[in-house]
């Protein structure tokens, strides 16, 4: 596929706003911490409203909430990231073995992996979480483990199309092995897929994460997003939700905004005829 | 079709053997890790012996799992400490609220997602498809459990106008149509925030399929016969335009619907599914917790099964291929 992403991605405003939010809110992330205090300090101030000292107040316990935001936001974002690479490392070995090799090996891995597409994910990972009380890392290597089915399903589809492919028959022809064929021709081959599965599997991590963490399912040390909603919604009834669970819900919708936002665009590109849509 | 099943079939087992599994891979012994450590140190010598015995912990592991199928195949979910109830009539009497909301939300937005959605693909590139498709966009990008809080903080509290908590006004005393109308109240924001939720995805679906329908040639012939407008718009590329709901969320779906609807209920706490297992991660009630997972596969994999079926109806190609 010769496909030259940064003329596309000149013509689509979307995907442009998309990797605007995304970088601020990397900025955002990375920077702000600097000056803001400390999330966890607590502090007689209690449900204040936004003043200078505190930019979006303080909750319950007398935390400052901006900056607990920021340190939500950091955990989302490392959450999507790692989550993305992880899976979609899975997806991308499972799902070119599978359609590369073929045969009963193909089935049974396509078997398992439809199994796992008909799973309510959310709710067995609440389920596994909740016994196992992961951290942060091992709930990464949880949401990864039950998040690369999709997408290696849509590899191993993309792989058996392009194992027919002329150049790759060429490639055999000139006497060149199979792991040669898989790193050198399928795989780069397979790279605007491998982004957008990258992209699709980021996104949904940080919903998972942020849905189990509004649901009370998270480990007390981590703040996120989802756990200040869930820390939010306590008080819905009090005017406070303006200053605590609006801005924690649009941050979080922003993230995943942006990343719909980038996925279009590239399923645009693998989808000529979505094009000018 | 025969090979979705062998795929249910496995999904079915991956949370059996779950269910099984988890408890027993912690430290410890699996009956204080579903239970949790202090309830066991308050019970008396025989409720403990009698739930050890229920979970067979002197038995090796193997015969273990087969005693736990054969007792999950006579209906036996295990027991909740905290409800005093066994889990499989607890979860009976939540499921009709759940497949109430689910049921009418899935029928309504269904509807909303198709006629937007082919209204839309028809006028590609017009300022209302423009209007729709973006703001049907940026709203896929809330994510459901705060759709839910907004609807509920902005209908209930603001405007004040629609209870906000439950399916009925406890203590009321509504006789008659009171209690109809009362019931109908509580469900107008649990339902339209579920409705709100599964419109995009349905919609986008719709709209892709339409806009590569109505490049066809079967459309031109449409017209040169002299077809009306809007019979070409839905019954020719508006019904071809349904397949691609059914084929490519199909496996979705059931996960889509399920998990929206859990997360709703939590939201405004109605009575279903959805707050039964909120409540029960609340109070440690893990038995429930164990039953609900199962169940709602089930539920999951019912709706598929239904799913497949519709394809079939919908796409009579289906039928001759096989």
């Amino acid at each position: 596929m010769h496909i030259n992403t940064a003329q596309k991605l000149r013509k689509d405003k979307n995907a442009q706003a998309g990797i605007i939010i995304i970088i601020l809110l990397l900025i955002f992330a990375i920077a702000v911490p600097i000056f803001t205090k400390a999330p966890d300090v607590f502090s007689e101030k209690i449900l204040a409203r936004p003043d200078c000292e505190n930019l979006l107040g303080t909750n319950d316990i007398g935390q400052d909430i901006f900056s607990r935001l920021i340190y939500g936001l950091r955990t989302s974002l490392l959450v999507s990231v790692s989550t993305g690479l992880i899976s979609t490392a899975i997806s991308v070995v499972i799902g070119v073995l599978a359609g590369f090799k073929g045969g009963l090996l193909d089935i049974i891995f396509m078997r398992f992996i439809d199994a796992f597409l008909v799973l309510p994910v959310i709710l067995v990972l609440i389920f596994v979480s909740v016994f196992i009380k992961p951290g942060i890392i091992n709930l990464i290597i949880l949401i990864s483990l039950f998040q690369w089915q999709g997408t290696a399903r849509i590899i191993r589809g993309q792989t058996l199309a392009l194992k027919e492919k002329t150049h790759i028959y060429a490639a055999a022809t000139f006497g060149s092995k199979k792991s040669y064929l898989l790193v050198r021709h399928i795989i780069p081959d397979l790279g605007h897929i491998i982004v957008v599965s990258f992209i699709y599997n980021a996104r949904a991590a940080v919903f998972m994460e942020a849905g189990m963490a509004f649901i009370g399912v998270s480990n007390p040390s981590t703040i996120s997003l989802g756990k200040i909603m869930h820390d939010a919604f306590k008080f819905y009834y009090l005017p406070a939700w303006v200053w605590w669970l609006l801005p924690a819900g649009l941050l979080l919708s922003m993230l995943l905004v942006s990343l719909t936002f980038l996925g279009n665009l590239m399923e645009k590109i693998i989808d000529p005829r979505l094009q000018n849509a | 079709m025969n090979k979705r099943w062998v795929s249910y079939i496995i999904a079915f087992f991956i949370i059996i053997s779950l269910n099984f599994a988890i408890p027993r891979l912690l430290p410890g012994d699996p009956v204080s890790a579903i239970y949790g450590e202090d309830v066991m140190v308050k019970l008396s010598e025989d409720v403990k012996e009698y739930i050890n015995s229920a979970y067979n912990i002197d038995k090796p592991v193997i015969s273990q799992y087969f005693l736990y199928l054969a007792s999950l195949f006579k209906g036996n979910l295990g027991y909740s400490l905290y409800y005093k109830q066994s889990v499989g009539k607890l979860l009976m009497s939540y499921m009709p609220f759940t497949l109430l909301l689910m049921g009418l939300a899935v029928i309504i937005s269904s509807f909303f997602a198709f006629i937007l959605g082919i209204e839309s693909g028809w006028r590609r590139g017009k300022k209302i498809d423009l209007f729709l498709l973006y703001s049907i966009i940026i709203s896929s990008g809330f994510p459901s459990f705060f759709i839910a809080a907004l609807f509920l903080i902005f209908f209930g509290i603001t405007l004040g106008a629609l209870p906000m908590q439950g399916a009925r006004t406890a203590y009321s005393g509504f006789t008659g149509f009171g209690i109809t109308s009362d019931f109908l109240k509580h469900l107008v924001l649990p339902l339209s925030s579920l409705i709100f939720i599964l419109i995009p995805p349905g919609y986008f679906l719709t709209r892709n399929a339409m806009l590569s329908n109505i490049k066809e040639p079967y459309i031109l012939l449409a017209r040169a016969k002299g077809l009306s407008d809007s019979k070409i718009r839905y019954g020719h590329a508006g019904r071809n335009s349904l397949i691609p709901f059914v084929t490519q969320t199909g496996m979705r779906m059931g996960t889509i619907i399920v998990t929206g609807s859990l997360f709703i209920e939590m939201v405004f706490s109605y009575p279903g599914m959805g707050s039964l297992i909120y409540n029960s991660i609340l109070n440690r009630d893990y038995p429930v917790l164990q039953g609900s997972l199962l169940i709602v596969t089930f539920l999951v994999l019912i709706i598929n099964f239904f799913m497949d079926i519709l394809y079939v109806k919908i796409d009579p190609r289906i039928k001759y291929a096989h």
